[in-house]
C-alpha cells in the first residue's frame, strides 16, 4: 500500500524534535541561498545560460569529452574511460597497485559512491580514508550521505561526539563542534601525511583546457593532491563544459545555490600532476549516462551540477530525510536519477512529490525536476510498479467521470460518508486516507450549489 | 576501448542539437569600486586585511600579523623572516605545523572575495598545510566578478591555480560554522605596493 519513501519517513517523523530541526535548518539554507539570488540582478539571465550551455554540451558530448581527454592528455595526464561501475573500480584498483598504495586519502564524490569504490577497494586491502568532515564522520560511523552536500546533516553534534570519543578517544562529553572540528582536523592531517595516493572528484570538467576543477570549502581536496606523491581524478561524463567562460557561469551559480555563500572557499583547477610527483590519472565515467542522453523525456537531468538546492527546498525531503529515499542520492534529483538507473527498483521514490516544483525553481541548471516526476509517475503502469489499488479506484472514477447520470447520483449521495465511522472509511483500502483526514461532503454536490445560486440572482 | 564506445552512444543517442549560447551579453554586477568592494568582501569571508604602516617592510606587516609565529614558509622575494623554502623541501610533510605560509596573489574579486593564487612554488602544500595564510596582493588589482576573472587568469608551466576566498571552513558538525577544518585557519590579505 505505501510507497518505500512513505514507510520510512514514518519512522523519521518519530523523532519530532530532531525532524523540526531538520526542515528548519534546510529552509535556512534556502533562505540563504534566495538571499544570494536576490543579490545578483543577472541571477535568472545566468540560469538560463547555465541550461543553455549544459543543453548545448550534452547534445555534443562527443566532441567535448574527446576533446576534453584530449587536452588532458596533452598536459601529461594519464585520461581513463569507464564504461560502468565494475570497469571504473577496477581501473582505480589497477593504478593503486601498480603504484603500490596502501593508504587512500580522497575528497567528497558522489561518483564514487555511486560506484560503491570504497567497499571495492577495502575488500582489496586498501585503507581508503574520506577527508571532508562530513564524509569522514558517516564513514566512521558506518553510514552513507543522507544529503549530497551535507552528508551527516542526519547526525547532531552529540551523536559525533559520542562517535569521536569512541574512534578519536577525544574528552568524553565534550561536545563542542570546534573542538570536534579541530580533533578531527589533527587526525586527518596524519592521514594526508601518512597516504601514498590521494583522490578527487571533479566539479567541472574544461574542455578547452584538460582541466579538472573542484570546489570545497574546507581545502580538503586540495591537501588529498599536495602531500600524496599521486593524484587520480573521477568525473561522471556529464560534468565536462566548454570552457573558462562557462565555467565562469557555473562557478557564479554552484556555491550561492547549495549553501547560499557567494563561493566556495578553494575553488582549484587541476592541469597536471606537481613536479615530483607521479602522473596524474583522470578517469572520465560513464555508467549509464551516455544511454540516458536517448531518454527524450528525461535527459535533461543530466544538466545538474549537483548543488543540492532541490533538496534543500523541498518540503518532502525537508519532512522525511535522506534516508527515506531507496537510491542513494535523495530529493528531487535523487527520484529522476533513481528512476534512469533502474525504475523496477526505485519506483518506491517517486511518491515523495508534492509536485509544487519548487525544486525546479530554484535548480541552477533549470533542471525541470517535477515535473520529470509527473511524467515517470504516469509511466509507472508500464514498469509494473503502479499501486493497484489506486489503479483500481482509477478504474472505479473513470466509470463514475464518463457518465454524467452515475456522477450526479454519486455526487448526490455522497454525504452518506459523513455519517460513516472514520475507520471504515480509512479502512486501509483506501490508499489515500493514509496520513490524511477524511473531507467532510456535502449535502449537495457544488454544481447544484452553483443552480441555487444562480436562480437567487 | 571504451573511449570509442562511450563517445559513439554520445552521438548515436542525442535526438537533437543545441546551439551554444552567446555569453558576452550577460549582465553581471559591476561595482564601482571592484578594489575598495574585495576588500570588504575579504573581510566579510573571515579574512584579516593589514596594508603598510608608515616605514614598515613586508617582514613588519607579517610579524605583525602573527606575533608568535616561529615557522614561516615562503619563496615570495622580501619575505626574509621565511625560515622555510617551498621550493627547496624535498617532502610536503615537512610543512606540517608551519605556522605562516606566505604566498603570491595576482589579483581579487569583489563579488565574492576570492583572490587567483597560481602555484609559483616547488609544493603548493604551503598554500594549503600552513597553519595561517598571507597572502599578497597588489594594491588595486581587482574586477568585479567571475566573468572578468576567468578572462583574466593565466597558468604556468606548473599547471595548477585556485581561487582563494578566506580561511578554511565547515559546518558539517550539527551546521556549526567552524573556521579551520582541513587547510589554513586564518587568512590575512596583506595589500603590496
Amino acid at each position: 500500500m505505501s510507497t518505500s519513501h512513505t514507510k520510512a519517513a514514518e519512522e523519521f517523523l518519530k523523532k519530532e524534535t530532531y525532524a523540526r530541526w531538520h526542515d528548519n535548518t534546510f529552509w535556512g539554507v534556502r533562505i540563504k541561498r534566495d538571499k544570494m539570488a536576490h543579490g545578483l540582478p543577472e541571477w535568472e539571465q545566468l540560469r538560463e545560460k547555465a541550461s543553455e550551455i549544459k543543453r548545448h554540451t550534452l547534445t555534443h558530448l562527443d566532441h567535448y569529452a574527446a576533446k576534453f581527454a584530449d587536452n588532458a592528455e596533452k598536459n601529461g595526464v594519464v585520461v581513463h574511460w569507464a564504461e560502468d561501475a565494475a570497469e571504473f573500480n577496477s581501473i582505480v584498483y589497477d593504478i593503486l597497485k601498480s603504484h603500490d598504495v596502501k593508504k587512500l586519502v580522497k575528497s567528497k564524490s558522489m561518483l564514487t559512491e555511486e560506484c560503491d569504490m570504497n567497499p571495492y577497494l577495502e575488500e582489496r586491502g586498501i585503507d581508503v580514508v574520506e577527508t571532508d568532515l562530513g564524509e569522514r564522520i558517516i564513514q566512521l560511523n558506518h553510514q552513507k550521505p543522507s544529503h549530497i552536500v551535507m552528508p551527516a546533516i542526519h547526525l547532531d553534534h552529540h551523536d559525533v561526539g559520542a562517535l569521536f570519543e569512541k574512534v578519536l578517544q577525544t574528552e568524553k562529553d565534550n561536545h563542542d563542534p570546534t573542538y570536534l572540528t579541530y580533533m578531527a582536523r589533527l587526525s586527518l592531517r596524519n592521514e594526508f601525511l601518512t597516504a601514498q595516493a590521494g583522490m578527487t572528484g571533479a566539479n567541472f570538467g574544461i574542455a578547452e583546457t584538460g582541466d579538472i576543477v573542484v570546489c570545497t570549502n574546507e581545502g580538503n581536496a586540495d591537501m588529498s593532491t599536495s602531500c600524496p606523491p599521486l593524484h587520480i581524478a573521477a568525473i561522471g561524463l556529464e560534468k565536462i563544459i566548454p570552457d573558462y567562460d562557462s565555467l565562469a557561469v557555473f562557478h557564479r551559480l554552484l556555491a550561492r545555490s547549495a549553501t547560499g555563500q557567494p563561493t566556495t572557499v578553494f575553488t582549484s583547477h587541476f592541469r597536471k600532476a606537481r613536479p615530483g610527483a607521479d602522473k596524474m590519472h583522470i578517469i572520465i565515467v560513464d555508467n549509464g549516462r551516455s544511454e540516458w542522453l536517448a531518454d527524450e523525456k528525461h535527459w535533461e537531468t543530466l544538466k545538474c551540477m549537483r548543488c543540492g538546492a532541490c533538496m534543500n527546498t523541498c518540503p518532502v525531503y525537508r519532512l522525511s530525510g535522506g534516508y527515506s529515499y531507496s537510491y542513494f542520492i535523495p530529493g528531487p534529483l535523487g527520484i529522476n536519477l533513481g528512476m534512469l538507473r533502474d525504475p523496477q527498483k526505485y519506483s518506491g521514490n517517486v511518491s515523495a512529490c508534492t509536485l509544487c516544483l519548487s525544486c525546479q525553481n530554484v535548480c541552477p541548471a533549470k533542471v525541470n525536476l517535477g515535473d520529470q516526476i509527473y511524467k515517470w509517475r504516469q509511466q509507472l503502469d508500464s514498469f509494473g510498479t503502479a499501486n493497484k489499488e489506486k489503479k483500481m479506484i482509477c478504474k472505479a472514477m473513470k466509470m463514475v467521470l464518463d457518465s454524467p447520470s452515475v456522477y450526479n447520483a454519486a455526487t448526490s449521495s455522497l454525504s452518506i460518508v459523513n455519517h460513516l465511522s472514520e475507520g471504515l472509511v480509512n479502512c486501509g483500502l483506501n490508499p489515500w486516507a493514509y496520513g490524511h483526514k477524511t473531507m467532510k461532503f456535502p449535502k449537495k454536490p457544488f454544481h447544484k450549489l452553483i443552480d441555487g445560486l444562480e436562480k437567487e440572482d | 576501448m571504451s573511449r570509442e564506445s562511450i563517445l559513439e552512444r554520445c552521438r548515436r543517442n542525442v535526438k537533437e542539437q543545441y546551439p551554444m549560447p552567446v555569453l558576452d551579453d550577460i549582465k553581471a554586477l559591476e561595482y564601482d569600486d571592484p578594489w575598495g568592494s574585495f576588500l570588504e568582501m575579504s573581510r566579510s569571508m573571515g579574512c584579516n586585511v593589514l596594508e603598510y604602516g608608515e616605514g614598515e617592510s613586508l617582514d613588519d606587516v607579517i610579524r605583525k600579523a602573527y606575533p608568535d609565529a616561529v615557522d614561516i614558509c615562503s619563496n615570495v622575494e622580501g619575505v626574509t623572516i621565511a625560515n622555510m623554502n617551498p621550493d627547496t623541501l624535498l617532502n610536503p610533510s615537512a610543512l606540517n605545523g608551519v605556522d605562516v605560509g606566505v604566498v603570491q596573489g595576482v589579483f581579487g574579486v569583489a563579488e565574492n572575495g576570492c583572490v587567483w593564487v597560481p602555484q609559483t612554488m616547488k609544493n603548493k602544500a604551503v598554500c594549503f598545510i600552513s597553519e595561517n595564510l598571507v597572502i599578497l596582493v597588489p594594491k588595486g588589482q581587482a574586477v568585479s566578478n567571475m566573468h572578468q576573472a576567468y578572462k583574466k587568469i593565466a597558468f604556468n608551466d606548473y599547471g595548477y591555480g585556485a581561487f582563494i576566498s578566506g580561511p578554511s571552513k565547515t559546518a558539517d558538525i550539527a551546521q556549526v560554522l567552524v573556521m579551520g577544518a582541513q587547510a589554513a585557519r586564518s587568512v590575512t590579505i596583506v595589500v603590496t605596493e
